[in-house]
């Protein structure tokens, strides 16, 4: 079997696996489907007023898009991890010839395949409910790269938290305490402009920052965004490596 | 997961294979701790190729840990070769594994989970036929948690062997699975063992690795503290063959001293709950000890004799031996001191001479 084919098998299996999981679906969809309906057709963008919606409708499809490409790897993958440590499951794979590397590789592209569907759902339900208008241009292909490299940084950084934490319940904890200020600190939902000057720079040492300026200047305000794929392909490569290097092979 | 071999396959060298030449496994001093607590104290074992190997101990002996240290699941210190080759170095292709604590992926069929597991090896066999071989041909198509116990492990096993292996790790494979299912098991490693397959099996259930194994070891505290054939084992270790007598009642001491005088040679009598156990009594000596009781006058209910057997080795070299006596006495002092404990006055302090994991 090639690394190709080990690949694929886990891969097939860990889709079927989620996809016949009803309510795990259910839920991964839903989750940001209430965000998009709570935030962007309830609370609403005041672009004239103040608060921490000010930006025009536009402003905040990178931050939705970024609910989905953050939380859902993260949680996913690190539960993926402790249920298999649980099971027993890395201690078998351990004597067959997967690698951790291809286990994590197939587990990103499943991720990826998910994430992108939710990511279209909601870039739809964006465009349904709330008052936002993308560019439309080109670049609007590159869109689901970003979204794609994005899923594989955080899926690294998921491994990651799996192996560190001991339990599903560790997990969850873990990845929601990353996710969260993550979420609110890089230029998603809450503009630079409002966060304390002091605060500012540390803004872009958070890799969801270059995923939000990028797929923001893709749909909202045009202008480059290769430099920030760059950065966010970069750092998609060294979580995933460091991601592979931590999954368990041993007790 | 193995990196070197699944690096070796990318490169499409033959590293790792070995030789048929080596044993298939070798151990020598290997050690395991887990903070101050010994898994492995020294371990040296050695098992042929073809060879069906039985590791049996108490829990908490380090079998387990042992399993993983031979698959490479587990660092340890010491000499360890899989055909002549590090774990983590054996071709995956030739080893097989059963973990003693295994759920697999959810939602997937046991046909499914065959075919997953089939799907990561260059070579798998085909999934109905090994559904056939551990007895789940007819329950491919249900999914893993709609299955029995006895069907998991079933599967389970399944799992273990689809690569068609050299070498078969079994960590405890039958338990939970009805006799019907240990039977299929059982029929299943001898036919992988006629096969040249070569089994490494822990289990709890002596019957069974005695009647599998060409060779067992006994680990206790994390060394092993015997190892030969099951028969060599029992014959230095089993001790004689026993008469369990059952009586209505107990016997009184007298008793037991009437029924001794009456039996020729060696053979010893002791009290049992249910009636008195006469140690040594070949089968031909057996009319002779019924007349030792009719003699002393002991009307009896039934008799069974039997051999010594491995669950004998195991209790004797484990130090936890069965008493009949030690431990009707034990069971009498413990009923004193939970009806002291329950009196008025709190009774006695009620340590229970039973506690613990035995």
């Amino acid at each position: 079997m090639t690394r190709v084919g080990r690949v694929r098998t886990e891969a097939a299996a860990a889709s079927r696996s989620f996809l016949r999981r009803r309510t795990a679906v259910f839920f991964t969809f839903f989750f940001p489907v209430i965000l998009v309906v709570i935030f962007g057709a309830l609370v609403r963008t005041q672009p004239t007023g103040g608060g921490l919606f000010a930006e025009p409708a536009g402003y905040y499809i990178p931050g939705y898009l970024a609910v989905v490409v953050l939380f859902t790897p993260l949680s996913r993958v690190g539960s993926e991890i402790a249920r298999h440590r649980d099971g027993g499951r890395f201690e078998k794979l351990a004597t067959t010839p997967i690698s951790r590397g291809e286990w994590l590789l197939a587990h990103t592209l499943v991720n990826v395949a998910i994430i992108g569907a939710a990511s279209l759902l909601i870039f739809g339900l964006v465009l349904a409910v709330t008052d936002a208008e993308p560019v439309v241009s080109p670049a609007l292909a590159v869109l689901p790269v970003f979204v794609a490299v994005g899923v594989a940084l955080f899926c690294g950084l998921g491994a990651v938290l799996g192996a560190l934490t001991d339990s599903q319940d560790g997990v969850i904890a873990a990845s929601n305490t990353v996710a969260l200020p993550l979420l609110f600190l890089s230029e998603t939902f809450v503009s630079p402009e409002l966060l304390p000057a002091w605060f500012r720079p540390a803004v872009a040492a958070s890799p969801l920052t270059y995923f939000a300026r990028g797929t923001r200047a893709i749909v909202h305000d045009p202008g480059p965004w290769v430099g920030d794929l760059s950065v966010l392909a970069a750092l998609a490569v060294a979580f995933l490596a460091v991601g592979a290097y931590a999954v368990p092979r041993t007790d | 997961m193995n990196e070197t071999a699944a690096a070796s396959a990318a490169e499409g060298a033959p590293r790792g294979r070995g030789s048929d030449a080596d044993p298939a496994l070798v151990a020598e001093g290997v050690r395991r701790s887990y903070g101050d607590v010994v898994a492995l104290d020294g371990v040296d074992l050695r098992v042929e190729t073809g060879e069906v190997f039985g590791l049996i101990g108490p829990n908490g002996a380090g079998k387990t840990t042992l399993v993983r240290a031979l698959t490479g699941t587990t660092d340890a210190e010491g000499d360890l070769r899989v055909f002549g080759v590090s774990p983590r170095e054996v071709d995956p292709q030739r080893v097989g594994l059963l973990p003693q604590s295994f759920d697999p992926p959810e939602r997937l069929t046991a046909a499914e989970l065959v075919d997953y597991y089939g799907g990561l090896y260059d070579d798998a066999r085909d999934v109905g036929g090994v559904l056939r071989d551990v007895g789940m041909a007819d329950d491919a198509d249900a999914w893993y948690e709609t299955l029995s116990g006895g069907q998991q492990r079933r599967t389970c096993v399944a799992t273990a062997i689809v690569n068609d292996p050299d070498l078969l790790f079994l960590d405890e494979p039958t338990t939970g699975i009805d006799p019907a299912g240990r039977r299929s098991i059982h029929r299943l490693i001898e036919r992988l063992a006629d096969g040249g397959t070569t089994v490494f099996l822990t289990s709890h259930a002596m019957d069974e690795v005695e009647r599998l194994a060409d060779r067992v070891a006994l680990l206790r505290d994390g060394a092993v503290v015997a190892v030969g054939p099951p028969d060599e084992l029992i014959a230095e270790h089993g001790g004689a063959p026993r008469l369990d007598v059952t009586l209505d009642g107990t016997a009184d001491e007298a008793v037991v001293g009437r029924v001794e005088a009456g039996l020729a040679g060696d053979a010893a009598v002791e009290s049992t709950r249910d009636g008195l156990r006469v140690r040594g009594v070949r089968p031909e000596a057996i009319g002779s000890a019924v007349d030792a009781l009719d003699t002393a006058g002991v009307a009896f209910e039934s008799l069974a004799w039997s051999e010594p057997s491995l669950e004998d080795v195991y209790l004797r070299l484990t130090g936890e031996e069965y008493s009949p006596r030690e431990r009707a006495v034990r069971d009498e002092e413990a009923i004193s001191n939970e009806e002291a404990a329950a009196a008025p006055d709190g009774g006695a302090t009620g340590d229970d001479p039973d506690g613990g994991d035995r």
